[in-house]
């Protein structure tokens, strides 16, 4: 009868193993070469083989040897931000930083449950002034400021 | 000894105009308001505002680079000694007593002898690097692909049997790190690999974005899991500078903090870290009472705060000499150099003497400046703290978010800090670190050019890592130090050397 032990460790092996072979299936089609000539398949397929060794070990650890449990995961953080920095990446060439900005932060700011409403708007607010001054105009950054599609609106 | 300071003196020329002056000032402001955030290290930090560099000279971007670095490494000790939140591992022995100081109302002396032990700390240390800075410049050029091969599989382990925790998980982070670094371009034939076909994945992933996403935004994860926002800082700060007896109480701490953090320093691994532990385990073993210790001993500040600055500053040696990363927080800088066009290694210095001078007199004015401007600002420090974490968190990650875009102007690479944020978080929650995995992910690329090439040189033998002399020599201490690091007793004291900060 197998027992789980240590979950943490268990899992943690599965996930190295799952990676490894992703990785080496990832570089299938490649050259591994020779060790005179190292191809360019070498160094990631072998790396993977050991992190593959790696996890098996993780995982034998889980069934053999007591250790922490699984950690609970909060996910509304997580969550909240990253679908704004995804909505950041798909707006901030097409709509620009004063749209992509207060978009991104608005929805960031709603990855805790003590959010305000009305302070964070204010300070999304605030914030898209600043990061403006700072980075478009003292920096020089090359960042698109307002784009409207269909019109000829660029800044 | 003419020499060393004929070039301090360049590096003066080069580090002292008006500009330089200003942007590390700024540098070193930026770097401590940021670094006080909690949660936000020296990693975070520099990634975070490595973008405000973009668009200055080599020189000057280096020279502001210092000061964010100091200015990084102070914040975390702020908030290590006010909040007893350490911002990085190597400030976790400063929340002992500096937080107890605090709590009795001697938060400014703790943060004053701080800033006066880092200062002292840091002059010697550059002497140090000036001393240093050419036979090891010397040494590099006479190495091989197969020494540095052999060299940075030793620093590996090294940073493995230095870094806390589990040695094996340790290792598995670096080979992890090692495998994502081989994402992008075959170095040779230029073969994509690993890139799903995306076009954005082409180019592999970039270090500056990897340190913000594993350090910056997963932190952020972690933080929003528990309310922060109870630690504000509600005592007084008092006076600054330190009187004449705890002047005296700390002088010799002082120096022997300097002296444990500039050797442990220049090791690869956590050495900075260690140094700090260390200082502190000794402070308390010379102590004429132990007991004071925990308690809001001034020793207990001013040891640890001087190795720790010691250990910061002498771990540029390897990265500035052989072009080898010691740390996490070095393979953030070489990121920070490269996007700048600068490869660190011997021939900045070969190369380029102003720059490798100038910056390490950027050092010193970075640390004088800590001392005389940081430390009487410290009042706002404290200020900025109280801006509530369900606010700052939002600032963080818009700035990260503009920061990636600026590095390339690519909007995919947002998605890759996504990724490697979740990743990072995820590491967390099964106890595996995210810094020997930006190391290995640093350090990766170089092996893998340097092994191709030592094999390409001995025509495919493998057994050229042991017939060179210099290799076999640096192969063998890597192999020594990892089986002593396997024998039970020593097993049980390297815990136990942690265990300090942990109670």
């Amino acid at each position: 009868m197998i027992r789980i032990r240590s979950p943490q460790n268990l899992v943690a092996g599965l996930a190295l193993i799952a990676i490894a072979v992703f990785a080496i299936w990832l570089v299938g089609d490649l050259s591994q070469g020779s060790l005179r000539v190292i191809g360019p398949a070498m160094m990631p397929r072998w790396v993977a083989v050991i992190i593959g060794v790696a996890g098996l070990i993780f995982v034998a650890a889980g069934l053999m040897a007591d250790g922490a449990p699984l950690e609970r995961w909060h996910l509304r953080g997580p969550f909240f931000i990253c679908v704004g920095m995804i909505l950041f990446a798909m707006t901030i060439r097409t709509l620009g930083f004063l749209v992509a900005g207060p978009l991104t932060m608005m929805l960031v700011g709603y990855g805790t449950s003590e959010v305000r409403k009305l302070e964070l708007i204010i300070f999304s607010a605030a914030m898209t002034a600043f990061c403006l001054v700072l980075f478009v105009y003292i920096l020089d950054q090359p960042i698109p400021v307002l784009r409207i599609p269909g019109t000829s609106i660029r800044f | 000894m003419f020499d060393l300071f004929a070039n301090l003196g360049l590096g003066l020329a080069v580090a002292v105009s008006l500009q330089n002056l200003a942007l590390c000032f700024v540098g070193c402001l930026l770097g401590t308001l940021v670094g006080v955030l909690p949660g936000i290290g020296p990693i975070a930090t520099i990634a975070i505002l490595l973008p405000i560099t973009f668009g200055l000279e080599p020189v000057s971007a280096l020279i502001m680079l210092a000061g964010i670095y100091y200015g990084a490494q102070y914040g975390g000790s702020t908030t290590a000694i006010l909040l007893s939140i350490p911002g990085e591992t190597s400030a976790v022995v400063t929340t002992l007593d500096g937080h107890q100081m605090a709590r009795q109302g001697r938060a400014g002396v703790a943060l004053g002898i701080a800033a006066i032990g880092s200062f002292f700390a840091g002059t010697v240390s550059t002497l140090i690097i000036a001393a240093l800075g050419e036979p090891l410049t010397r040494l590099a050029l006479v190495f091989g692909p197969a020494e540095y091969f052999s060299l940075m599989v030793m620093g590996l382990i090294f940073a493995v049997v230095l870094a806390r925790g589990s040695i094996f998980k340790a290792i598995t982070m670096i080979l992890a790190g090692i495998l994502l670094s081989t994402i992008g371009p075959d170095l040779t034939t230029g073969q994509l690999r690993m890139t799903f076909g995306i076009p954005w994945m082409a180019d592999g992933i970039e270090i500056a974005i990897l340190g913000m996403g594993m350090f910056g935004i997963a932190e952020v994860f972690r933080n929003l899991e528990s309310r922060i926002q109870g630690d504000v800082f509600h005592g007084r700060i008092g006076r600054l500078l330190p009187g004449r007896e705890e002047l005296a109480q700390s002088t010799m701490p002082i120096l022997r903090g300097t002296a444990v953090g500039a050797a442990l320093g220049i090791l690869p691994g956590n050495g900075a870290v260690l140094g700090s532990f260390a200082s502190y385990t000794i402070e308390k073993k010379l102590a004429a009472d132990p007991s004071r210790f925990g308690r809001g001993a001034i020793e207990g500040v001013a040891g640890p705060e001087s190795a720790n600055n010691a250990g910061a500053q002498t771990s540029f040696i390897p990265l500035l000499t052989l072009g080898i990363p010691p740390n996490a927080v070095m393979a953030i800088m070489v990121g920070a150099m490269t996007l700048h066009g600068i490869v660190p290694g011997p021939t900045v210095l070969t190369r380029t003497p102003e720059l490798f001078w100038g910056l390490v007199a950027s050092m010193w004015i970075g640390n004088l400046m800590l001392l005389v401007i940081n430390l009487p600002l410290v009042g706002l420090w404290v200020k900025f703290l109280q801006v509530p974490y369900r606010l700052m968190f939002v600032g963080i990650v818009i700035f990260c978010c503009i920061g990636v875009y600026s590095i390339n102007r690519e909007p995919g690479d947002i998605i890759v800090l996504t990724a490697l944020a979740v990743l990072g978080y995820a590491l967390s929650k099964f106890g595996f670190e995210a810094a020997p995995l930006t190391l290995g992910f640093v350090l990766g690329r170089m092996m893998e050019e340097n092994l191709r090439q030592a094999l390409i040189i001995s025509h495919g033998r493998f057994t050229t890592f042991v017939e060179r002399p210099l290799s076999a020599f640096l192969l063998t201490v890597a192999v020594v130090l990892l089986v002593i690091a396997f024998l039970p007793t020593i097993k049980r004291s390297r815990e136990k050397a942690f265990v300090e900060g942990d109670e």
